[in-house]
């Protein structure tokens, strides 16, 4: 009972990451029409961020986690402006772009940092007891974190003109350019928020997962299940299917092992694309 | 041409020309489709008999496109059944369908572009080419192709395109791509044929000149099922005429009975007769 | 169209000589293949043995891709073949050219077994549908250490058994030898490929790339030639992967990973795949630029980064890849020239 509580805790902390990670690769997807490959890479470059700033140069933590927001959100925009934005009419080239670009950053990496696993110091010692499970504040700072960030993004997204724009460009390009919405500064704002949520989920992991330049793969394979059980397109959907990937993995992972919890998410994935090849919650077939 | 007539129509000695046959050889019984919420096809019957030409009409949104879809078997009816030949064929797959000689073809010119006009046609002879994978690799499907390959040929000359055989689709104009079209489909033999809007955006001349085709066509033994807007090529060359409204059956039968149904008139809105109303529509 | 008269040659001879133009051309590349190891080092032998290898690996590719459906577990199918063909010969003593084969199949049963779930998708889907296998294939050789040896995988895979008739012994461990070994192997099996695509088979596969509805309507199932065309590139990846496994002599899952597919990608995009020869361009130019400049520049952990630029230049600026430039050049001269005859035309 108390491994089963202790699991649900540490799952719950692998759901908030896998969230922010997720949801930024939708809406990259939604507004683009592209799957953008390198993903991973910049929850990786993110990780780096921290791993400079915080590791190496003592700066504080919140703000080397900040820096690694602001940062990959930069590099998505380079990632829009010279790939996404030509290849727009192109999905498929666009990913393959996309995974020249994870190429190219996972090679910086190994040069600025080496291939050996980055050492992230802690922020904080301390721990919570949740009745008898144990929660690192590290951990809790990951959870708290990525539950204001995603509230934040639904606000953002539900009140603001460019919230309306964004779902306007996800649902019918086309339409909204009619409607006077600028295409390419829509492509803008998701590219840098769905790239600064990537970086920020790999900033604040730093601390707890010892990143190295290859991290990326398995992070991207995760947001693929993700947002493929969660419906390619939907936001809401990328979430849920989060939580519930992350508590199907962190179980299968503690009472088998990981690699078999890799297997048992991949063949959920398959089977979702074969029962509905539009994912669980996705509404309507895109690309 | 008696040689193409055997091929088109699998033989004039068919029975199903037989007027004693009265079994219709596509049929309809009780065909639903929904989308969803919205009922596309609702409860709808219909037969056609052997050897027609038979025209589905209707309004805009009355549900057309979605019948030829399930006949074809792109979609599988919600409910009801479809029956070729007497056989229950609901939810079969096109393939599978053509092969029994249910062919359909596309709006439009939905052709492969990136082909040479004789290489359309010949992927038209998918099924009357078969050849097992190791005669292919050895090249001993030489006879079966080259047979295919002179068939092809004479289905282009009937459609007059033989001397285009060779050049890329996309060179061809509009007209001749149409054309093309319906040579892609009659090279796989079919028994019945449905034309999805063959006449749409054809000026006076180029629907003319499709009609007498249509009508060879029928004349070589294969059944014809169409969904046209053109009123005036629907009334001229259909035998029997059935009308569709909101998902469902209106009217069914011959040009000039349909011409003055009430229904039909009420159904396209607000025009004296029909036929002014497919100009409108 | 008047008959052409005694001198000047006929249709059927211009045919002719095309023909023994083409067979000359040929008869001097497989000539050019035959000496050229012996003008390399070593090591570069040994990179010639994995680049033959690699071009029955993307040529198998490109018939996949031929009804438009990309794969991203190719490699892992590369794998199967490697692995099955290893196992073959360590656990049941198959002797080694016949576990090649048996390893093919293998590849090719993997591949038709798993169209059943992937051939419900198409397009993005099936690309991401088939990372997903391929990732389970290989989590599963990791995982199971009896009896595909976990993440060290096999090592001391029995190598070609030595040829020695008394007045002939050839001994495959020397890299030329099994050069020339794989070159026969790869020039049949592309052979083969090649006459697929020239089949009625190949117009097929292409008629479902461009219209997949319209084939369907006159018959073709689709579902059973995107799976034809899965299974046959499937086998030809597993002889490549056979090919591999008893060379190098250790597989591993590593060495099938995305990452090596992603080299597929590459090499498949930068040749461009509308054409047999264009992705065989795209490997050998890549190689020669990777082991030959790249090298001796000492750029060797660059190699990522390069390949990352390659591919993203490539698609921006090259999107129908290296085989597009041969046509592209030949009409901007044509155009040059007609152009310069009209200019000199109007001097004068």
């Amino acid at each position: 009972m108390d491994l089963l509580w202790q699991t649900a805790v540490n799952a719950s902390y692998a759901a908030s990451y896998m969230a922010l990670i997720a949801v930024g690769l939708v809406m990259i997807f939604g507004v683009m029409g592209v799957i953008n490959f390198a993903h991973g890479e910049l929850y990786m470059v993110g990780a780096y961020c921290v791993v400079f700033l915080y590791a190496q140069e003592s700066f504080p933590f919140l703000l080397a986690v900040a820096a690694g927001l602001v940062f990959v959100g930069m590099v998505g925009l380079v990632m829009e402006r010279t790939m996404f934005r030509p290849l727009r009419d192109n999905p498929l080239a666009g990913l393959i772009a996309s995974i020249g670009f994870l190429l190219i950053l996972q090679t910086l990496a190994v040069f600025g940092f080496g291939r050996r696993m980055g050492h992230v110091p802690p922020s904080t010692q301390g721990k919570l007891e949740i009745l008898g499970a144990v929660l690192t504040y590290q951990r809790l700072f990951v959870i708290v974190a990525a539950v204001l960030l995603l509230a934040a993004l639904w606000t953002f997204l539900r009140r603001s003109k460019f919230g309306r724009a964004l779902r306007a460009c996800a649902q019918d390009a086309e339409a909204a350019s009619l409607q006077g919405i600028s295409m390419n500064q829509t492509a803008r704002i998701a590219m840098f928020i769905g790239a600064a949520l990537a970086g920020v989920a790999g900033a604040l992991t730093a601390p707890l997962v010892s990143p190295t330049p290859y991290i990326g793969h398995s992070i991207i394979v995760t947001a693929f299940i993700i947002i493929i059980v969660g419906g390619v397109g939907s936001l809401e959907g990328a979430v849920i299917a989060a939580v519930l990937y992350a508590f199907v993995h962190t179980f299968v992972t503690t009472f088998f092992d990981g690699v078999i919890a890799n297997i048992v998410g991949l063949a959920l994935m398959l089977a979702v694309l074969v029962v509905r090849p539009t994912g669980l919650f996705g509404a309507k077939e895109r690309a | 041409m008696a040689a193409l007539a055997q091929r088109f129509g699998r033989g004039p000695q068919g029975s199903r020309v037989n007027p004693q046959n009265e079994r219709p050889i596509l049929e309809a019984r009780g065909l639903t489709r929904r989308f969803g919420g919205l009922v596309a096809v609702n409860d709808f019957s219909f037969s056609v008999r052997a050897g027609a030409i038979h025209g589905l009409i209707g309004p805009n949104g009355a549900g057309k496109t979605t019948t030829f879809n399930v006949i074809s078997g792109f979609y599988a009816p919600t409910a009801g059944q479809v029956f070729f030949r007497g056989l229950d064929i609901s939810g079969r797959k096109t393939s599978a369908l053509a092969a029994m000689g249910l062919v359909r073809t596309f709006q439009g010119s939905t052709l492969f572009q990136e082909f040479s006009v004789l290489d359309n046609v010949r992927v038209g002879r998918h099924l009357g080419a078969r050849a097992g994978f190791f005669r292919r690799l050895l090249g001993a499907d030489r006879r079966s192709e080259e047979k295919a390959d002179a068939q092809a040929q004479e289905t282009l000359a009937f459609f007059g395109l033989e001397d285009l055989a060779d050049e890329p689709v996309s060179n061809l104009p509009h007209g001749h791509q149409r054309m093309l079209g319906l040579a892609v489909a009659l090279a796989a033999e079919p028994e019945v044929l449905l034309l999805d809007e063959p006449f749409t955006g054809m000026n006076p001349e180029e629907t003319g000149r499709m009609m007498t085709l249509v009508q060879g066509i029928r004349d070589r033994g294969v059944t014809v099922m169409l969904v046209e807007h053109d009123m005036r090529a629907v009334m001229n060359l259909c035998d029997v005429i059935t009308v569709m409204n909101f998902g469902a059956l209106l009217v069914e039968g011959p040009p000039e009975v349909v011409r003055n149904d009430p229904a039909v008139i009420e159904a396209y809105l607000g025009s004296a007769t029909a036929d002014g109303a497919g100009d409108a529509a | 169209m008047p008959e052409p008269t005694g001198a000047t040659p006929g249709p059927g001879t211009g045919r002719r000589i095309r023909r023994i133009a083409w067979q000359l051309r040929v008869v001097f590349l497989f000539a050019a293949l035959a000496v050229l190891p012996y003008l390399l080092s070593y090591s570069q032998q040994e990179i010639a043995v994995l680049l033959v290898i690699n071009v029955l690996l993307v040529s198998s590719y490109r018939l996949l891709t031929l009804t438009g459906e990309w794969s991203l577990g190719h490699v892992v199918i590369m794998g199967v073949g490697a692995y099955a063909s290893a196992l073959l010969t360590k656990r049941l003593g198959v002797p080694v050219p016949l576990s090649m084969l048996l390893g093919a199949s293998m590849a090719a049963a993997t591949a038709a077994i798993l169209s059943f779930p992937l051939f419900r998708m198409k397009g993005f889907y099936f690309l991401i549908g088939s990372f997903a296998a391929g990732e389970i294939i290989r989590l599963i050789w990791k995982r199971f250490t009896d009896p595909f040896g976990g993440p060290k995988g096999l090592k001391r895979i029995d190598p070609f058994p030595d040829i020695d008739t008394g007045f002939l012994s050839i001994d495959f461990y020397e890299p030329v030898n099994y050069y020339f070994l794989a070159l026969i192997v790869v020039s049949a099996s592309l052979f083969v490929l090649y006459r697929i695509e020239r089949s009625r088979i190949g117009l097929t596969f292409h008629a479902i790339h461009w219209q997949d509805r319209l084939a369907e309507s006159v018959g073709v199932d689709t579902f059973r030639y995107r799976t034809l065309a899965f299974v046959i590139a499937s086998f030809f990846a597993g002889i490549a992967g056979g090919l591999y496994a008893h060379y190098v002599g250790a597989v591993n899952p590593t060495r099938f990973s995305v990452d090596q597919m992603v080299y597929v990608l590459v090499w498949a995009i930068v040749g461009g795949t509308a054409t047999f020869y264009g992705p065989i361009l795209g490997v050998v130019v890549l190689t020669v630029i990777n082991e030959i400049v790249l090298r001796a520049l000492g750029l060797d952990t660059a190699r990522p980064l390069i390949y990352g630029a390659i591919l993203i230049l490539s698609v921006l600026y090259l999107p129908n890849g290296l085989e597009s430039l041969g046509p592209r050049l030949r009409t901007r001269w044509q155009r040059w020239r007609s152009g310069s005859a009209a200019g000199r035309r109007e001097a004068a």
